[in-house]
């Protein structure tokens, strides 16, 4: 499904991404974990064509969208769920998840835009209950599942989802995480940026670790979560130095 | 898996093996540092090229954890070698590492035919004793009854597969064409035995060789490949067409360089066999240079698989010698030789033939040409001890046979030249 070679990004002066490649298949979950600033979210919006300093190759369905303008990206079948959720506030639940389908309005899809509407109310029961409700007013994982859920109006072929456990409560967090895999079953493809690694792993079919912009393992998901390296790192096991048998670099 | 999803792979696992290696090996980083070079010039897997690379003494030069690339406590095996240079070549394993090793003789083996319901016997000789972990933990990993003989007669392996109805022999070439010589002279008939297949590894497979395996005990013969010292067995294998060996592309990148430039070979042209780890945790090997001759080999196999195919080994560049699958460098027998007896000089020559197809190794050492006979005895008696050093070091037994200078003379070669009549 999507494709990506040898991406490198930069922030001004500062090389964010160095030399990224990673594929995500169709019907999968593949995560990118990583600690605070190693750059994962910079691929999901690099994909998403937001990144001006970019270089690379990026192909979805074989076809190659690098350079692309980020509403050729959102037509081409990419949608994104940004950190923090970014809905709009002064909106009503149900404002935020028809401008999710705005593409879609051109070109005269009402039927299915109803259906889908359906679909997502289906997987989030409490939107429902809050349709007319102040987007602005919803707690945390309210405003999650509604930016999720505009991502899905879009009908997208892969659903780029970034941090979607921040700032919830843990409770919340598996809630969420459930209707990841939930989604997954019911065929969307799926690239998730994490920096709850253990969360992400445990419903991921793969996942990539990032380092300071640099992909330096990647693996099934299960051997990820028992891979040394990733516990000591990422799940907070076992802090010791580096190594015994010589001195610490 | 299809072509473009699996170079998609490798270039993904490589660029991380070698951000990897850049991170945690100093060796590698500063070989990379002192070229200019860094993980990310690498755009494809042809980039590989560019990179420098990395030899037997390089191993044995950062004896004994300098090349391992994840801390010592994660380390689950270490297995060392010592045939080929000063300090022995060490490479860990973590479980990761085992883990894909496994698998990858477990693809090896249902290539060649192995199934659940096959009684499997293992008859390496001492030096290959990693090799025999490898294939047994493969083996069982099939499911398959396995049985691991380490060093036994002739007769004890003829009694097991007898009477155990082996289905299935791992061993050497030379040493099946040693079991059929055997046989016949017991003029047993090798076709009475519960054989269906054999894996051999080790060393080349001729056609001439697996045409008369294959006639004489009615069986299939198929071939695998790695470097002894520091690979297991599962770096390429025969599937039953035995049209070449299929390279295992999702965890190696395989090169064939020019043995005196480096250059990259055409398809079709022999050169060295040139190694890259894309999945190694432990210890990942950068353009590792084998010393092996083949070729790459060109199209598509008839079983389908979509892994690129090298020949078998043709023969070897550099000192290092294959000794009934053992690599070996002279230097080191003439290390141990130093401790020779003093009525002796350092000269010596090695001498490599065949009986019964096994490879013999006899070391020629020249003796003082004015030495009394019971002075001989004690010599001999010192060569034992010698011998017995060889054989814990190397692996494989030696002979010594003391020369006089003129005969040695004969042959024009500096010491630790080689006499090879295989």
């Amino acid at each position: 499904m999507l494709r990506v070679k040898n991406l490198h990004a930069y922030y001004g002066r500062i090389k964010a991404l160095d030399n990224v490649s990673l594929h995500v298949r169709a019907g999968e979950i593949v995560c990118l974990i990583g600690a605070n600033g190693a750059g994962k979210t910079t691929i999901l919006n690099t994909i998403s064509g937001l990144i001006p300093r970019a270089r690379g190759e990026i192909y979805l369905k074989e076809s190659k969208i690098n350079g692309s303008p980020p509403e050729k990206v959102v037509a081409a079948g990419i949608s994104q769920v940004p950190e923090g959720r970014q809905i709009f506030g002064p909106l009503t639940v149900l404002e935020n998840l028809e401008l999710g389908a705005y593409l879609r309005f051109k070109k005269k899809e009402k039927k299915s835009i109803e259906r889908d509407l359906e679909w997502v109310f289906e997987l989030f029961p409490r939107l429902q209950e809050r349709i007319k409700q102040i987007a602005g007013t919803l707690s945390g994982g309210e405003q999650q599942m509604l930016a999720i859920g505009r991502a899905l109006m879009a009908r997208p072929k892969l659903l780029l989802l970034d941090e979607p456990s921040m700032g919830l409560a843990p409770l919340v967090v598996r809630d969420i995480m459930n209707t990841v895999s939930a989604l997954r079953d019911s065929g969307v493809t799926i690239l998730m940026v994490e920096q709850n690694a253990r969360a992400s792993l445990k419903i991921s079919d793969r996942g990539y670790v990032l380092e300071t912009g640099r992909i330096v393992l990647q693996g099934n998901s299960d051997d990820l979560l028992n891979d040394n390296d990733v516990k000591r790192a990422y799940l907070g096991k076992d802090y010791k130095t580096f190594w015994e048998g010589r001195d610490p670099a | 898996m299809e072509r473009a999803d699996l170079e998609q792979l490798q270039l993904e696992r490589l660029q991380s093996t070698l951000n990897r290696a850049y991170k945690n090996v100093p060796f590698y980083r500063e070989q990379f540092d002192a070229l200019g070079l860094h993980p990310r010039v690498i755009a494809s897997v042809e980039d590989i090229a560019r990179l420098p690379f990395t030899t037997r003494v390089d191993l044995g030069d950062n004896y004994p954890y300098g090349l391992f690339a994840v801390p010592l406590r994660d380390i689950v095996r270490i297995s060392s070698s010592a045939g080929t240079t000063v300090k022995p070549v060490v490479v860990g394993y973590s479980k990761s590492d085992l883990k894909a090793r496994y698998a990858l003789t477990a693809r090896f083996l249902t290539a060649g035919g192995v199934v659940d319901t096959d009684v499997v016997q293992i008859c390496l000789n001492p030096g290959l004793s990693n090799w025999g972990r490898a294939l047994k933990e493969g083996a069982e990993a099939i499911g398959a009854s396995v049985m691991p003989m380490s060093h036994m007669s002739t007769s004890k392996q003829f009694m097991a597969m007898q009477d155990y109805r082996t289905s299935v022999l791992l061993t050497t070439p030379s040493y099946a064409m040693h079991i059929l010589g055997a046989m016949k002279s017991m003029e047993m008939d090798a076709r009475s035995l519960a054989l269906k297949a054999m894996l051999v590894v080790g060393e080349a497979l001729t056609e001439d060789t697996r045409d008369i395996l294959e006639s004489d005990f009615n069986i299939d013969v198929t071939a695998g490949y790695g470097p002894s010292d520091v690979m297991g067995p599962g770096i390429a294998f025969e599937c039953r067409e035995k049209k070449g060996l299929h390279v295992s592309e999702d965890h190696f990148v395989v090169e064939i360089v020019g043995p005196e430039d480096g250059e990259p070979r055409p398809q079709g042209e022999t050169g060295e066999v040139v190694l890259t780890t894309l999945t190694a945790r432990a210890f990942p090997l950068i353009r590792f240079r084998t010393g092996d001759l083949a070729r790459a080999m060109e199209g598509s196999c008839p079983c389908g698989r979509s892994l690129a195919r090298m020949s078998g080994i043709t023969g070897r560049t550099g000192e290092v010698l294959t000794i009934r699958g053992v690599k070996a460098h002279p230097a080191q027998i003439e290390r141990i030789l130093e401790g020779a007896p003093e009525d002796t000089s350092p000269r010596f020559l090695i001498h490599l033939y065949k009986e019964n197809y096994l490879d013999m190794v006899e070391i020629w050492l020249e003796i003082a040409d004015n030495i009394f006979s019971d002075e001989v005895k004690v010599v001999e008696n010192a060569l034992r001890k010698l011998r017995q050093q060889i054989f814990q070091i190397l692996g494989f037994d030696v002979t010594i046979k003391l020369m006089e200078a003129s005969t040695l003379d004969q042959y024009a070669l500096p010491t630790g030249g080689v006499i090879d009549d295989r």
